[in-house]
C-alpha cells in the first residue's frame, strides 16, 4: 500500500518535472522552474477557496502555505546564483543588481507563507468587514489623515503586516498580500514571455 | 527662377505664420468654478484607481508618495512623471482647483502649456466635477516634497510642445460619461471605470506613430509600452479564449493571480499592487463585467 503511494507520488512528480523539462531548461534553471511550478499549483489549489467558490478547507490552505514556505526565503534566493547570469532564462539582470531587494521580497514571502498557515483556521473575511477595512486602509482615521500624515491614504508607507497580525487576519487577506508579493517580484525581476 | 524664390518665400512665410498661430492658439477652455466640498477619502480612492499614486511615485527608488515617478522610456524620449505634492515650488501646492481640473480633464498646465499624452488625461476627461473636488481634497493631504521631478528628455521635433496642439486637434475624443441604456448598472459602472479613471486602454490599445491610440485596435494589446513592455489583448473574445471568467478577472485585479496559477509580472503587477487592489470588490467586478461584456446585475 505504502509502496503504491510512493510510486503514485513519484509518477506524479515525474510528470510535473516532465512538463517543465520540456522547455529545455537544465540545472538550476530547471530547479527554479520546478519551484515556481509547485507554487503555481499551490496557488491554483487555494484560489477557488479564497474566491468563495469552493467550501473553505483549512487543511488545503495549510498545505499550500507549506509549499510557499518551502520555496521562499533562502530556498528561493539560493536558486539565483549570479554565475548563471548568462544562462537562458526569464530572469532580469536587475535581480543581481538589486539583490537586497530580491532578498527582502523572498523573505517577505516566507513570512507571509508562515502567516497564511497561522491564519488558515480563521476562514474568509466577511464581506462587510472587508469593505470597512478598506476604509481604514484608505485613511479611515480622518484626524491623522488631515493632520499632514496622509501616509496610508495617498500612498505612504504604512507599516508591513507582522506575523502576529497575520495570525488574526482572515486567510484570504493574507493570501492576497502573499500573491501580490509574487507579482511584485515578477514585475521587478522577471522578463515577460512573448 | 525669381518667381520660384518668391513662391518659396511666400510659402515659408505662411508656414511661419501658421506655426506662430498654432503656438499662440489657446487650447485651455474656461473652467467653471468647482465650489462643492470634496471628500478626501473618495478622492484617495480615485487617486489609487486612476494610477496617480502608482505612476507619480518612484516605488523602486523608495521615493516619497507622489513626489515624482520612475522615468518612462518611450520612442519619443524619456518622460518623468511630475511632482504632485503640495510643494508650492516643486509640486502643485500653488494651484487652484480650476488649474487642477484643467490639468486632468483638458491636459493643459496652469500656464496653458499642453501636456504630453504619456499623461492619460484623455481618459480623465470623463471625471465629474465631484470627482475633481474629491481628488483635490485628497491631494491637499500630501506632504510637500520640495524637489522637482526632472524635465522630460524629449528630442526634436517632439520637444516642440506646440505640436501637441495639433495632436489634440487630431486625436482627442469627447468624454463618454452618459450610461448606455439597456445595460446593467454594473456594466455601466465598469464602463465608467475602464474607459475613464482606470484607463485600461492606455496600455492595452495600440498606438500610432504619433503616440495616439488607434481606436480600431481598442483593447487588442500593444507591444510598444514604455521600457519595451508588452500588453496582451483584453477584448471580450481574447479574455474568453484565455479562459478568463468575470470572477477570475475581478480576483486578478485584487491579487495579481491569473487562471493558470501564475502571478502578473510587468507593469500590470504595479497596476494591481498600487492601484486596483485598493478598489472595492464591487468595482473590480464591474470592470470585469464590462471588459468581458457580460450582463450581471450587481
Amino acid at each position: 500500500m505504502k509502496l503504491k503511494t510512493i510510486l503514485a507520488a513519484s509518477v506524479a512528480t515525474s510528470i510535473g518535472i516532465g512538463a517543465v523539462a520540456h522547455t529545455g531548461a537544465t540545472g538550476i534553471v530547471l530547479e527554479r522552474m520546478q519551484a515556481m511550478s509547485a507554487m503555481g499549483d499551490a496557488v491554483k489549489s487555494v484560489t477557488p477557496i479564497m474566491k468563495g467558490e469552493q467550501n473553505y478547507d483549512a487543511d488545503t490552505v495549510r498545505k499550500a502555505a507549506a509549499v510557499f514556505e518551502e520555496h521562499a526565503g533562502t530556498a528561493m534566493t539560493e536558486l539565483f546564483p549570479e554565475d548563471n547570469a548568462n544562462e537562458k532564462s526569464y530572469v532580469k539582470d536587475a535581480i543581481w543588481e538589486d539583490w537586497d531587494e530580491f532578498e527582502r521580497i523572498a523573505m517577505r514571502l516566507e513570512t507571509l507563507a508562515q502567516g497564511l498557515s497561522k491564519a488558515a483556521d480563521n476562514g474568509l473575511a466577511d464581506e462587510e468587514a472587508a469593505q470597512a477595512d478598506m476604509g481604514s486602509m484608505m485613511g479611515g482615521d480622518t484626524a491623522s489623515m488631515m493632520g499632514g500624515d496622509a501616509s496610508g491614504m495617498m500612498g505612504g508607507g504604512s507599516a508591513e503586516t507582522t506575523l502576529a497580525e497575520m495570525a488574526d487576519m482572515p486567510a484570504d487577506e493574507v493570501f492576497s498580500e502573499l500573491s501580490r508579493t509574487c507579482s511584485t517580484c515578477h514585475t521587478r525581476f522577471r522578463l515577460e514571455k512573448d | 527662377m525669381r518667381k520660384l524664390l518668391i513662391t518659396a518665400a511666400v510659402f515659408s512665410a505662411a508656414a511661419v505664420i501658421g506655426v506662430g498661430a498654432v503656438i499662440a492658439w489657446p487650447v485651455k477652455n474656461e473652467v467653471a468654478s468647482i465650489d462643492q466640498p470634496g471628500d478626501p477619502q473618495r478622492g484617495a480612492y480615485l487617486a489609487r484607481a486612476g494610477g496617480c499614486i502608482a505612476c507619480h511615485t518612484n516605488w523602486e527608488e523608495g521615493g516619497k508618495p507622489l513626489a515624482g515617478g520612475a522615468p518612462l522610456k518611450t520612442d519619443f524620449g524619456t518622460f518623468y512623471p511630475s511632482n504632485l505634492t503640495m510643494s508650492k515650488d516643486a509640486g502643485i501646492g500653488d494651484w487652484s482647483v480650476q488649474d487642477f481640473a484643467a490639468s486632468l480633464r483638458q491636459g493643459v498646465s496652469p500656464d496653458g502649456e499642453p501636456y504630453y499624452p504619456a499623461f492619460p488625461y484623455p481618459f480623465y476627461r470623463n471625471l465629474s466635477d465631484q470627482d475633481i473636488a474629491d481628488l483635490w481634497a485628497a491631494f491637499q493631504t500630501v506632504a510637500a516634497v520640495d524637489e522637482p521631478a526632472p524635465a522630460h528628455e524629449v528630442g526634436f521635433p517632439f520637444d516642440q510642445r506646440w505640436g501637441l496642439k495639433l495632436w489634440r486637434g487630431a486625436f482627442l475624443e469627447p468624454p463618454r460619461t452618459k450610461p448606455v441604456e439597456g445595460r446593467s448598472e454594473a456594466w455601466n459602472r465598469g464602463r465608467l471605470l475602464v474607459e475613464g479613471v482606470t484607463h485600461c486602454g492606455a496600455c492595452h490599445t495600440g498606438r500610432n506613430i504619433a503616440g495616439a491610440r488607434v481606436l480600431d485596435e481598442k483593447f487588442r494589446g500593444y507591444d510598444g509600452l514604455p521600457g519595451g513592455g508588452k500588453s496582451p489583448a483584453i477584448t471580450p473574445e481574447a479574455l474568453q479564449d484565455g479562459g478568463w471568467s468575470v470572477s477570475d478577472l475581478a480576483y486578478a485585479l485584487e491579487t495579481g493571480i491569473m487562471p493558470d496559477g501564475d502571478a502578473f509580472g510587468g507593469s500590470m503587477g504595479e497596476v494591481v499592487t498600487y492601484g486596483t487592489s485598493f478598489m472595492t470588490d464591487a468595482d473590480r467586478e464591474a470592470m470585469a463585467i464590462y471588459l468581458l461584456n457580460e450582463e450581471q446585475d450587481g
